[in-house]
C-alpha cells in the first residue's frame, strides 16, 4: 500500500515543475504544498533565478579540448587489451610470424648449395 | 532575469541517455569529445558554484575530464547513469579543492555573474540584487546543502542522480533538499528588507 508522498517527496516535486518552467504558485498548488511549505517554493525559485550557467572561458574549452584529444591517441596494446579476441588474433599472428621466420632460417642453413656456389667456394 | 527551463535530470524510461556516446568512446577515446561538450560547461558550473572562483574552477573541471576520460573503459551500465558518475568525480575534485585550500570561502561569485541586458533595467536591476542576495545566502549553508541545491538547481540532476553522487539514498536526497531550501528560506527572510510577495 502506497502512503501519502512526504513534504521533502511534494517539495521535490514542485522543483522539477519549476525547472520545467511553472509559476511557483501553479508548482506549489499542483505539489500540494501551502502555507510556510509553500515559502519553500519561492525560496527555489528564486535560487533557480540567482543561478545561472556561469560563462566558460572559450580559450579555457578549447585548451582542454586539445589536451584531451591528445590524450586519445591510440595505444596498440590498449587497443588490444580492451578485447580479449584482439588479443588472441594479436597472439596468433605474433606466434605465425615467428614460425614462419624459424622455418625460414632453419631451411635456409640446411639446403644444399647450389651447383654455382659450389663452383665460386672451390 | 529571465530563465529558460533547465533540461530534466531524469534519465527516462530509456534509460541512461548517453550510454551509446559512452561505449563509443569506450571503443575510441575520440568519441569522448562529445561527452566533453555536452557536459563541460556543466560541471564547470557545478565547480564554479560551489568553489566560488573561476581559476579554481576551470582546474576542477578539468582534472575532472582528465579523470573521467583516464577512467572512461571503467564505466559499466550498473543503474547510475553516466552524468551522475562524471558528476561523481566533479564532486571529489571540488571536494579536494576545498580542502587544499583550507575551506576558505570565496565571496567573488557576485563579481563575475553579471545580470544580461534588458528592455526594463529597473526590473533587471531589482532581479540582479534579489539574485546576489540569493548567492550570499546559499554561500552560507552547510556544504552538503549547497552541494544538493548546486547539482538540483544549476545542474539539473534528479534526486537519483544526485544520490548517486554524493552516495546517500534517493530519499536522504530529498530530505536533504528540503532541509537546504528551508535553510535558504530562513535566510532570505531575515535579511530581506520588505516581505516579498511572489
Amino acid at each position: 500500500m502506497r502512503t501519502s508522498p512526504s513534504v521533502a517527496e511534494r517539495l521535490d516535486a514542485a522543483v522539477e515543475l519549476l525547472a520545467d518552467g511553472a509559476t511557483p504558485s501553479v508548482a506549489a498548488a499542483a505539489s500540494r504544498l501551502a502555507g510556510d511549505e509553500r515559502r519553500l517554493v519561492d525560496a527555489a525559485d528564486r535560487l533557480r533565478r540567482a543561478t545561472p550557467a556561469p560563462p566558460l572561458a572559450p580559450r579555457f574549452e578549447a585548451a582542454l579540448g586539445a589536451r584531451l584529444a591528445g590524450m586519445t591517441v591510440r595505444d596498440p596494446r590498449g587497443w588490444a587489451l580492451r578485447h580479449p579476441g584482439r588479443l588472441i588474433v594479436g597472439g596468433a599472428v605474433g606466434s605465425a610470424v615467428g614460425v614462419g621466420v624459424t622455418a625460414y632460417a632453419v631451411w635456409r642453413t640446411t639446403r644444399r648449395p647450389s651447383a654455382a656456389s659450389r663452383l665460386l667456394h672451390r | 532575469m529571465t530563465r529558460e527551463p533547465r533540461p530534466r535530470g531524469d534519465t527516462g524510461p530509456g534509460g541512461d541517455p548517453d550510454l551509446e556516446d559512452v561505449r563509443a568512446a569506450q571503443g575510441d577515446r575520440a568519441a569522448f569529445a562529445i561527452l566533453y561538450r555536452r557536459y563541460v560547461d556543466r560541471v564547470y558550473g557545478y565547480a564554479f558554484y560551489l568553489l566560488g572562483d573561476h581559476h579554481d574552477a576551470e582546474d576542477a573541471t578539468e582534472r575532472t575530464f582528465l579523470a573521467a576520460l583516464a577512467a572512461i573503459d571503467g564505466f559499466r551500465d550498473t543503474g547510475a547513469s553516466f552524468r551522475s558518475w562524471l558528476f561523481r568525480i566533479a564532486h571529489n575534485q571540488v571536494a579536494n579543492a576545498l580542502r587544499s585550500r583550507g575551506r576558505r570561502r570565496d565571496d567573488s561569485l557576485d563579481r563575475v555573474l553579471e545580470p544580461v541586458s534588458s528592455t526594463d533595467p529597473a526590473a533587471e536591476v531589482t532581479a540582479a540584487d534579489d539574485a546576489r542576495h540569493v548567492r550570499a545566502a546559499l554561500a552560507t549553508l552547510a556544504d552538503d546543502r549547497r552541494q544538493v541545491l548546486i547539482l538540483r538547481f544549476v545542474d539539473g540532476l534528479s534526486a537519483r542522480e544526485i544520490a548517486d553522487v554524493l552516495g546517500r539514498s534517493e530519499g536522504a536526497v530529498r530530505v536533504l533538499q528540503h532541509r537546504a531550501l528551508r535553510d535558504l528560506a530562513e535566510r532570505l527572510a531575515a535579511t530581506d528588507d520588505p516581505p516579498r510577495a511572489v
